[in-house]
């Protein structure tokens, strides 16, 4: 019998082994997690610019790859060529400033025809990946002058943390509403993009807690009709905002019926 | 955007999303848990498929070597059942403890479902138990089908817990949409994420995957029985019991691969990408090797068929055909394996004017393929209705017409095959896909055609001489090893494919994995899992095996069998 | 013992043997010459049809498939000689034979000292050091991306499509096209667009011909990428050996790469592959 068992265990083995010598002919293809997009002190330009393209291929052509909500950057405009190109020639040294302004405070250089939507950039991306996004399109037709010394100046690798740096102690909730970037997504006296749900009779649609928790928890809940944006609104304004700076809001929007 | 978001936050949290295991690393130690534990599960989810079935034979024919057939079955069930179990609780404790983060998103989302399914398994393994234990207290009249009813209730509920199962890992696979790394959407309950896109393809899929690996471990049980007997009764016995077994898997075997072409259907209708990933980027050579093995598996299959046709009195006149199937089905197996790419040499290279061989490029396209595979899946049902036709002559006046009617089937389905096959070269490939419906069709066709032929042709027939069981060279059994080993390692393949394309994901663009093991692995590392996994699975089975007879040795020792005197050692 | 011929023809052990080297020699030579013979052969009826010469080329066959087949083939011939009882133990007779009849010590201490000197002949053939590169296992056509950079420019790949199919005259951008094959393609991929250029034989992997088992089976919009992206721009399963194709995209403008894909797939007499669901390697 141990015969038996012996060329049982001898064929079960000799098949295991060739299937598994078969699989080690063929070619030996691993599949790789893409580079993550978190870029470092000490990266170089071409890295940051790499980094960036990711993160503007993924965050930022939702609206300007379209061309329609917002302009599409990478293509040729009006004969001036793509961003980086026009950046230099109309700000020359200056062209990075302008780009992490208009990143960060989108508001001050709509281009005409388009809408004032675009949030300011802190709140979803980290400094360094801001760094990078710059980085990405001054390479468009331009020359990268963003530097490892801009990544340094800023906290590495802290989430959204410059934000806090720009907080004003303000209670008017206009003024939070247009700061805090909420008018780049919602609408508000009939006007402003379709991103979120308009402000206008917000009150009448939820509660106070239910306004309170869609700010403080944003993801929890999407509203009917804005799935397809779920996620986008970020999810830290409970660390941007006072107390009172929230009350002031919340009241706000439940008043406005 | 929700990506790189995730992405970010991933990065934030990684520590205390993942634990660490010793020496194999956690990826390791889940893939060894969660495979071996699927093996015992598709082992006892199978088997009582075929337990049910044969007991009814033998109620409705009043044949009791059925009823013990089906004993014989659900014994081996009750020892495979606690093993199951006891590797689940290994694969939940590992995934809780090695992957917490991605095992609380699960929870989070199923957590309901979670606890009917534990609900479940004490419902079925009560229903076992009382089942098993209850075999002969229940077993005549009304009673006996009270018993049976046990055993159908036995199968739903493994049904049922198997296809809550396939709900969370189908989930991993195609998520529902608006699902993220917090959970589900509101508008989305439960039962929408276990009803996602690949669930019920995966269900079926599994649902015939089982019962097919349950006959092929249930045959190599036989077949290691039949090599350890000592009386001619016990030989025969058990080399019917083999013979069963192996009916069962391979006449379900071929209907798998349709079920495969829905499940493949459905993740490339859920996402192009992953269906791409899984036919023509990095697992595209995941299928030549598959081919080896179904290749294995047929031949195997029909070398049992033949080498068994011997002990059939009357068979004798269909061996001079068996050459000829022989080399249709090794033409087809060597087309099937040719791959499209060719591994070269750079002076082979230069001969040939390219990577690709001006002829045997021919083989290497679907076209092909799909036409060798169709012409041995008829090959194998042709040397089945031969063994069925071994000893029987047939007495209805139209034998003849029926023989001949039977034989056009055959001829116009591989007609069919081969001319849609050839066909396929000169039309452009949108045109081309739909040709292989058509090739499988007029083989289903004729399969389901010539089985009702058959049904009335042999009606009446007179015997040749019974088929003499037990009078079967042990190459035979070794056969069927080699079929159980191959099937289980086929298994571990095609579920390393279906959890490797979604790569680094351990939900689908919902909860990327951020683990030191986040990229998936090539063929090499994945044959050596599957190797070691096949080894643990089959070395447990055979102590389970060896567990079986020991007891029941023991027991037929103290008390001697009741009633089935011709197979003395197979004592209840 | 003298046994005729017929009685060496009806031993199954001989019939393998003999089954094995027939299937050698088809597979090291008939596939290489066969279907070229079969399609001259073939011609000499359809050239006087007026229906053209038929060309089925073939070509050496690679060591690899040469194993894989004559493997199968073992696989089958012992299948075949142990199916039946009778003709397994005939098959086993004469090595039987060999082991024990003491008539046959010679042979038996021939094979004795050939057999293992066989096994390390072929040991040290696949492990002795040569001067080829090692085996090349290239995937010819990578899974395409799902976008990449056209001159900066972010391109879907599933939304790409030859523009001059819908504008201007074919017939011009068939030209256009031939013009700017025969100004940069024609180097390395010939002037018969068999892949066979003057500078061909110098690159690994060789240039790809253009025909029924390269374009056709492409999307335009795969081959637009390959052309822009080249050899660089190929992904990571194709190494080791990236191929020796320039980034078009540097040199030729848009329009140019879509006039040579016209250009192409006019020449090869081909259809470009729509995008399908289908799979395969």
């Amino acid at each position: 019998m141990w015969a038996t068992n012996a060329k049982i265990v001898a064929l079960s083995l000799a098949v295991i082994g060739f299937y598994t010598l078969v699989a080690h002919i063929i070619p030996q293809l691993q599949s790789e997690v893409p580079a993550q997009v978190a870029v470092g002190p000490g990266a170089s330009p071409e890295e940051l610019a790499a980094a960036g393209e990711r993160i503007y291929s993924t965050v930022c052509t939702a609206c300007h790859g379209l061309g329609t909500r917002a302009p599409n950057l990478v293509t040729d405009h009006e004969g001036l060529g793509p961003i980086g190109a026009r950046c230099l020639a109309r700000f020359g040294d200056r062209c990075k400033d302008y780009l992490y302004h208009s990143l960060t405070a989108p508001g001050d250089s709509v281009v005409p025809g388009f809408a004032n939507i675009m949030p300011d950039m802190r709140t979803q991306l980290d400094a360094n990946q801001i760094w990078a996004v710059i980085a990405y399109l001054q390479s468009q037709g331009g020359e990268i002058t963003v530097t490892s010394q801009d990544l340094e100046s800023a906290p590495a690798q802290t989430a959204q943390p410059a934000a806090a740096a720009v907080l004003s102690a303000t209670t008017d909730p206009r003024e939070l509403l247009r700061e805090k970037g909420c008018l780049g997504c919602h609408a508000i006296d009939g006007s402003g993009p379709p991103i979120g749900p308009p402000f206008d009779g917000i009150g009448s649609r939820l509660t106070r807690e239910q306004i309170r928790e869609g700010i403080l928890n944003p993801n929890a809940t999407v509203a009917r009709g804005y799935e397809q944006f779920a996620g986008m609104m970020p999810p830290n304004f409970g660390d941007q905002l006072t107390a009172a700076q929230l009350e002031a809001i919340v009241n706000f929007l439940a008043g406005r019926r | 955007m929700t990506e790189l978001l995730l992405l970010v936050q991933a990065a934030a949290d990684t520590t205390g999303a993942y634990g660490h295991f010793p020496l194999i690393g956690a990826r390791a130690a889940v893939w060894i848990a969660a495979e071996v534990h699927l093996m015992f599960a598709a082992f006892v989810l199978g088997v009582p498929m075929f337990a049910v079935i044969t007991e009814l034979i033998g109620i409705v024919g009043k044949d009791p070597k059925y009823d013990k057939l089906s004993k014989e079955f659900t014994r081996l069930l009750v020892f495979a059942y606690s093993a199951t179990a006891l590797w689940g609780a290994v694969l939940v404790f590992f995934l809780t403890t090695l992957y917490p983060r991605f095992w609380g998103h699960l929870t989070q989302i199923f957590g309901l479902s979670m606890w009917i399914y534990v609900g479940l398994f004490f419902a079925e393994s009560f229903t076992l138990y009382l089942y098993y234990y209850g075999w002969d207290r229940w077993n005549a009249g009304r009673s006996k089908w009270f018993h049976w009813s046990l055993g159908v209730l036995l199968n739903v509920w493994g049904t049922i817990v198997m296809f809550i199962a396939n709900g969370w890992l189908t989930y991993m696979m195609s998520p529902p949409e608006g699902a993220t790394a917090q959970g589900l959407p509101p508008e989305v309950t439960m039962w929408g994420a276990i009803a996602n896109a690949t669930w019920m393809p995966i269900n079926i899929h599994r649902l015939l995957g089982n019962a097919v690996f349950g006959g092929t471990v249930a045959a190599a049980y036989a077949a290691y029985r039949f090599l350890a007997s000592k009386t001619p009764e016990e030989r025969a016995h058990y080399d019917w019991m083999g013979y069963v077994g192996n009916f069962i898997a391979i006449s379900v075997f071929i209907v798998l691969p349709f079920a495969g072409y829905w499940l493949g259907r459905e993740i490339y209708a859920y996402d192009q990408s992953m269906g791409i990933t899984m036919m023509g980027g990095f697992m595209s050579w995941l299928w030549v090797v598959q081919a080896v093995l179904i290749g294995v598996l047929f031949l195997a299959a029909n070398y049992y068929l033949w080498i068994g046709m011997q002990r059939i009195p009357g068979a004798e006149r269909f061996t001079p055909y068996t050459k000829w199937m022989l080399l249709v089905l090794v033409v087809c197996w060597i087309v099937w394996a040719t791959p499209h790419t060719l591994i070269v040499t750079r002076e082979e290279q230069a001969a040939m004017g390219g990577q690709f061989h001006p002829f045997l490029d021919v083989l290497g396209v679907m076209s092909a393929k799909n036409t060798a595979v169709n012409l041995m899946i008829l090959t194998t049902f042709l040397s089945f209705l031969l063994y069925r036709r071994g000893n029987k002559r047939l007495t209805v006046e139209w034998a003849r017409q029926g023989t001949m009617v039977q034989g056009a089937m055959f001829v116009i389905a591989a007609v069919v095959v081969v001319f849609f096959g050839i066909y396929g070269y000169f039309v452009p490939d949108t045109v081309r896909i739909g040709f292989s419906v058509y090739q499988v069709l007029s083989v289903l066709a004729c399969i389901v055609g010539v089985t009702v032929v058959d049904l009335f042709l042999t009606r009446g027939a007179e015997s040749k001489g019974e088929i003499r069981w037990g009078q079967m060279p042990e190459r035979s059994q070794y056969a069927l090893f080699i079929l159980a080993v191959t099937f289980t390692w086929l298994m571990g393949l095609m579920g390393f494919a279906r959890s490797g394309i979604r790569q680094h994901w351990h939900v689908w663009q919902v909860l990327p994995d951020t683990s030191p093991y986040a990229s998936t692995p090539a063929l090499g590392y994945a044959a050596n899992m599957i190797s070691l996994c096949v080894i643990v699975f089959l070395g447990l089975v055979a102590f389970i095996f060896w567990l079986g007879g020991l007891a029941e040795r023991a027991f037929s020792k103290e008390q001697p069998a009741p009633g089935l005197s011709p197979q003395p050692a197979m004592g209840d | 013992m003298n046994r005729g011929a017929s009685y060496y023809l009806k031993h199954p052990f001989w019939q393998a043997v003999l089954v094995l080297l027939a299937s050698y020699v088809l597979v090291k030579w008939g596939i290489e010459y066969l279907p070229p013979a079969l399609g001259s052969l073939v011609s000499l009826i359809t050239e006087p049809l007026g229906l053209g010469r038929v060309n089925w080329p073939s070509a050496p066959v690679p060591r690899s498939i040469v194993v894989q087949y004559m493997l199968t083939v073992m696989v089958a011939i012992l299948i075949y000689v142990s199916e039946n009882e009778e003709r397994w133990r005939r098959f086993k007779e004469p090595i039987r034979a060999v082991m024990v009849e003491p008539s046959l010590k010679n042979l038996r201490v021939a094979l004795l000292i050939l057999f293992p000197v066989l096994v390390g002949w072929a040991t040290y053939q696949q492990a002795k050091g040569t001067v080829s590169a090692p085996v090349g296992l290239r995937t010819i056509h990578p899974a395409a991306p799902t976008q990449f950079t056209f001159r900066g420019r972010t391109v879907l790949l599933s939304e790409l499509s030859n523009p001059l199919r819908t504008t201007g005259s074919l017939e011009e951008h068939y030209r256009e096209g031939m013009r700017v094959y025969y100004q940069n393609c024609l180097p390395c991929h010939g002037d018969l667009l068999n892949g066979r250029g003057h500078f061909a034989h110098g690159f690994n992997p060789a240039p790809l011909p253009f025909d029924v088992s390269t374009i056709a089976q492409l999307s335009e919009a795969f081959v637009f990428w390959r052309i822009a992206k080249g050899g660089p721009g190929l992904p990571r399963e194709s190494q080791p050996w990236n191929s020796a194709m320039p980034a078009w995209e540097n040199i030729l403008t848009e329009e140019e790469i879509w006039s040579v894909i016209v250009f192409l797939y006019e020449q090869a007499g081909v259809e470009p592959r729509r995008l399908t669901e289908e799979g395969g390697h």
